[in-house]
């Protein structure tokens, strides 16, 4: 039965943020559910998994940045024992595809665009057979003339990746609201600069991987380390040009993802090679290939122009980026138009005008990366106010109190802020970090200067146009005959937490103990769909699904009880896995009492089924419209120190104060934002993809500097949750993921600035660049 | 090169001790310590993250010492003492090492991808320092090593510190 859930009953449920609210399983400090095979090393990723006759996959990857493909000659490797297929670009489909723009095939018959782009791919029944076919397949290439650098890209005379793809604009995002250079001209002060973001990649401990095994009924199963599972199943079908109703994605525990799995032509591959050879198939990135071949962050150039009023009010924004699409289109036209015009929704903009192009380049493909686009632009914003604020004696926390957005306000592209504690999160972190003490301190007579900045951030929880067919999720939340319950969500769980923060809120719904609830693995067979993990949605939209699957259980359970107990229902009341009836005095476990209904029933489990839909819309031809049910908001504050004689920045100590709406789970709340803040710092003070004509010259870990335990800030980082109540999420509660990462760059930035009054804008901030600035101040 | 071909010039046959349990196998000289574990041992809580020593996921610890399986030969295993994540506890199915306890209840994990390495790094760290007091800056550096991309390492810290406190009585 198909439970349509009430929008807005929500309303009444959530008191919304000064009423204290009786949880019995949220806002505590709750172990993360599946820990325990995590901690005694039994939890099975993709790269663990075996299936019988299994066999290696390898892909071999081009040595050049662009190149004609003359002749693939595979003869030789196809004579190595243990090989048992090899797919060119010849032998398969060229039809085309993509998440956004239909420029993937599955492999090319042409040309090459990237050093590492795949030319071929190998399965064979070791990995050395694979390893050895790959270095005796012969390639003609002829090396075409190639560019790297977005804006060259742009020139006229610069070699075009596609043919049809004029100037290597993969697309153009325009935006315009009020009149921009009406208000520029009436602004008291007009400020102007140029800010880079660099490309950084995700290094999540896993690399892509994936096993695809041919099944009965002439289905294919895949376990993919992934993000989405049920959105990769509709284009993987695509790309084999299958029914998706014949292909079964399994996720298995993910060693992290941070943006980066999503599509990937290795797990393409894998399918491909499994459905030739009908065995099945195993495809494991090693550390180098998934560097040259990622999909890491776009990398973006931003100019931007602000128009205020002497006293600090936003009066206009300008902005133009030139972003880095790499080789092929994978999400970064999405995440271009989200750095053009997001931010619009932090503060109470009244004039916008917002130009990006993503731009083809021979480099690697770029896609999500925590943040989305909308961390890059808080890089060039918060740097900007805090630029203005010192070269106009304002107060950089003032200035964003002043202006940011408040609860009720639409935005001027018609974002509904309906929940917002923005406000008390600058004064909670201005409180916690004792600022204003701070910034009286007088500088340090040593070489060591303390510095300390502060950055604000918004982000949404769940975007509308991210798939066009529409945003939404749907669960099931089953009771066993044994009075365990059992979420089933398509929604992703890649290390943050999110299965324990679902079992939270279905034991909260029902009045279970969350010791009884577990959630399931992702297996599109029975899973429900779930569109996945991205644009910081999970804990909003998945749970908020979640939440009505347990209500819809609730419901059931409840009228079961009164039939079989023969009470009324408004006699019963259920709490922490205990029936209580208001004419007996001591309770019945959940456990017995199911038991004994399920005799009833033929010995079936209730099954509560949950669909939430949120009232969001596709925005218009002029970017008008509600893109999220929630908004999330916060503020960081840093504490640097940098070292005047070798350049060094570190972090000393570093709050971060976060509107969540509601706290589910404190304690994977904490690790999302002290990750966020980590890997924020990395990418800050020093992560950079170095790529010299299209070659990545450190795809590996010793030459990539990631931030290590040695690097966290001597003091700590100190988190705080607000809890705003929103209207649309589960019990109130908005996302978390990317807005712990957003504001980092700019808060430490600032910082920086003010310890050795150096502004670095162009990321890494590198003891060179802070030594540089310091020689020519 | 081609396994089957020189399979007899490239083998030797070792001995070592791991997680308690004697083992006497015949390895090829090529074969990496990591794939002896994972692959012919079938113990997956040792995980590659980078296959160049960068990382930590692979982690072991080998007579006494908190090493890179995936950069040593398993030739180099003959004779050696070898624990792994799954022998942690002792070997007890339901059991656990007081640090896994902790790492589970301080919520120092997230993905886990990187948790075994880092338990070994952090036992190897804690033997090493018997009897002493352990700062926050002594765990950061012994974990150095060890990559998480997840955690921030804030609560891995933590959950180590807590240990090493508890060890030592100091509540």
């Amino acid at each position: 039965m198909l439970f349509i859930p009430m929008l807005g009953k929500e309303k009444a449920l959530n008191k919304g943020k000064g009423e204290k609210m009786k949880f019995s399983n949220l806002g505590k400090e709750t172990p993360i559910l599946d820990g325990l095979e995590k901690v005694t090393g039994r939890a099975r990723y993709v790269p663990d998994l075996k299936v019988e006759g299994m066999l290696h996959g390898r892909i071999l990857r081009s040595p050049y940045p662009h190149a004609r493909l003359k002749k693939v000659d595979i003869s030789k490797a196809e004579r190595i024992s243990g090989v048992r297929d090899i797919i060119t670009g010849k032998k398969v489909s060229q039809h085309k595809f993509g998440p956004m723009v239909p420029d993937w095939v599955i492999l090319p018959d042409d040309k090459v665009r990237f050093h590492g782009d795949e030319v071929a791919a190998v399965a064979a029944t070791s990995e050395e057979s694979a390893a050895e076919a790959l270095s005796l397949i012969e390639v003609e290439y002829e090396v075409l003339p190639a560019v790297f650098d977005p804006e060259l890209a742009m020139a006229e005379e610069a070699p075009l990746l596609y043919e049809e793809k004029e100037n290597n604009i993969a697309t153009t995002f325009y935006v315009h609201k009020g009149d921009v250079d009406k208000a520029l001209a009436g602004s008291e002060i007009v400020f102007e600069e140029t800010y880079q973001t660099n490309q950084v990649y995700q290094a999540y401990m896993e690399t892509m991987a994936a096993v695809a095994a041919p099944g009965d009924y002439e289905r294919l199963t895949m376990w993919l380390s992934t993000q989405i599972p049920s959105m990769s199943r509709l284009r993987y079908a695509e790309a084999l040009e299958i029914c998706a109703e014949d292909l079964r994605i399994i996720k298995p525990h993910v060693g992290g993802g941070f943006g980066a799995k999503f599509e990937y032509k290795a797990h393409i591959l894998a399918a491909v090679l499994a459905r030739r050879t009908g065995s099945p198939v195993r495809m494991v990135n090693n550390r180098e290939e998934d560097f040259r071949a990622g999909n890491p962050r776009v990398p973006m150039k931003i100019w931007i122009k602000l128009g205020l009023a002497k006293d600090g009010t936003l009066l206009a924004k300008d902005t133009r980026i030139i972003a880095g699409n790499g080789a092929r289109t994978v999400y970064a036209p999405a995440i271009t138009s989200t750095a053009c015009y997001r931010i619009d929704s932090l503060y109470k903009f009244k004039n916008v005008r917002s130009t990006g192009y993503t731009v083809y380049t021979n480099t690697i493909p770029t896609s999500c990366f925590r943040g989305f686009g909308n961390a890059q632009m808080h890089f060039a914003m918060e740097s900007a106010l805090d630029t203005i604020c010192h070269q106009y004696n304002l107060d950089p926390i003032k200035i964003r109190q002043q202006n940011g957005v408040t609860p009720g306000f639409t935005s001027i592209h018609g974002w509904e802020i309906k929940s917002c504690a923005l406000k008390e999160c600058l004064d909670k972190a201005v409180e916690e970090s004792n600022w204003y003490d701070k910034k009286k301190e007088p500088a340090e007579k040593s070489p060591v200067k303390k510095g300390i900045g502060v950055a604000i951030c918004n982000h949404v929880s769940g975007n509308r146009p991210f798939f066009k067919p529409f945003d939404g999720s749907s669960a099931l939340v089953r009771l066993t005959p044994e009075g365990k319950a059992i979420v089933f969500t398509g929604e992703a769980d890649i290390g943050q937490g999110m299965n324990t923060a679902f079992a939270l809120i279905a034991a909260e719904a029902v009045g279970l103990d969350v010791k009884n609830v577990r959630t399931a693995a992702v297996d599109t067979d029975i899973s429900p769909f779930g569109l996945g993990s991205f644009a910081t949605r999970g804990t909003t939209i998945g749970g908020r699904a979640v939440y009505e699957a347990a209500v819809n259980l609730k419901k059931q359970l409840l009228e079961h009880l009164a039939r079989v107990y023969e009470k009324k229902i408004e006699q019963i009341t259920i709490n922490e896995g205990q029936i209580y009836f208001d004419d007996q005095e001591d309770p019945i476990t959940v456990a017995k009492a199911i038991q004994t209904i399920s005799y009833t029933l033929g010995g079936t489990s209730l099954v509560g089924h949950g669909v939430f839909v949120p009232e969001t819309v596709l925005p218009d031809e002029n970017k008008y419209g509600n893109v999220s049910p929630a908004y999330p908001f916060g503020c960081h504050i840093a504490e640097v120190e940098v070292d005047t004689e070798t350049g060094r920045a570190r972090l000393l100590n570093y709050w971060a104060v976060h509107d969540v709406g509601r706290v589910i789970n404190k304690q994977t709340l904490e690790g999302q934002v002290e990750g966020g803040v980590m890997m924020g710092a990395g990418w800050a003070l020093g992560e950079d993809m170095v790529v010299k004509e299209g070659k990545l010259l450190n795809p590996n870990f010793h030459d990539y500097c990631l931030p290590t335990a040695m690097d966290t800030p001597r003091g700590r980082i100190y988190s705080y949750f607000l809890e705003s109540g929103d209207p649309n999420g589960p019990f109130g509660a908005k996302g978390i993921g990317e807005p712990s990462l957003n504001p980092v760059p700019a808060a430490i930035a600032n910082a920086v600035f003010d310890a050795v009054g150096v502004r670095v804008k162009n990321l890494p901030i590198t003891p060179e660049k802070i030594l540089e600035g310091l020689a020519s101040a | 090169m081609s396994g089957s071909n020189n399979a007899q010039a490239g083998q030797m046959a070792i001995s070592f001790k791991l997680n308690a349990k004697e083992y006497n196998l015949t390895i090829s000289a090529n074969e990496r310590l990591l794939d002896l574990i994972r692959n012919r041992l079938g113990l997956i809580g040792t995980k590659e993250g980078c296959g160049g020593g960068e990382c930590g996921a692979c982690t072991i610890i080998m007579n006494g010492q908190a090493v890179n399986s995936c950069i040593i030969p398993a030739a180099r295993a003959d004779g050696a003492e070898i624990l792994t994540v799954e022998g942690l506890s002792g070997g007890m199915e339901n059991e656990l090492h007081p640090l896994q306890k902790t790492f589970l209840e301080k919520g120092a994990i997230q993905c886990g991808y990187c948790t075994p390495g880092m338990l070994l790094s952090a036992k190897a760290l804690l033997d090493q320092n018997e009897g002493k007091e352990i700062s926050r800056e002594l765990i950061k550096e012994g974990i150095s090593g060890n990559i998480c991309r997840c955690t921030g390492y804030q609560k891995i810290v933590d959950a180590i510190y807590t240990y090493a406190r508890e060890r030592k009585g100091i509540e």
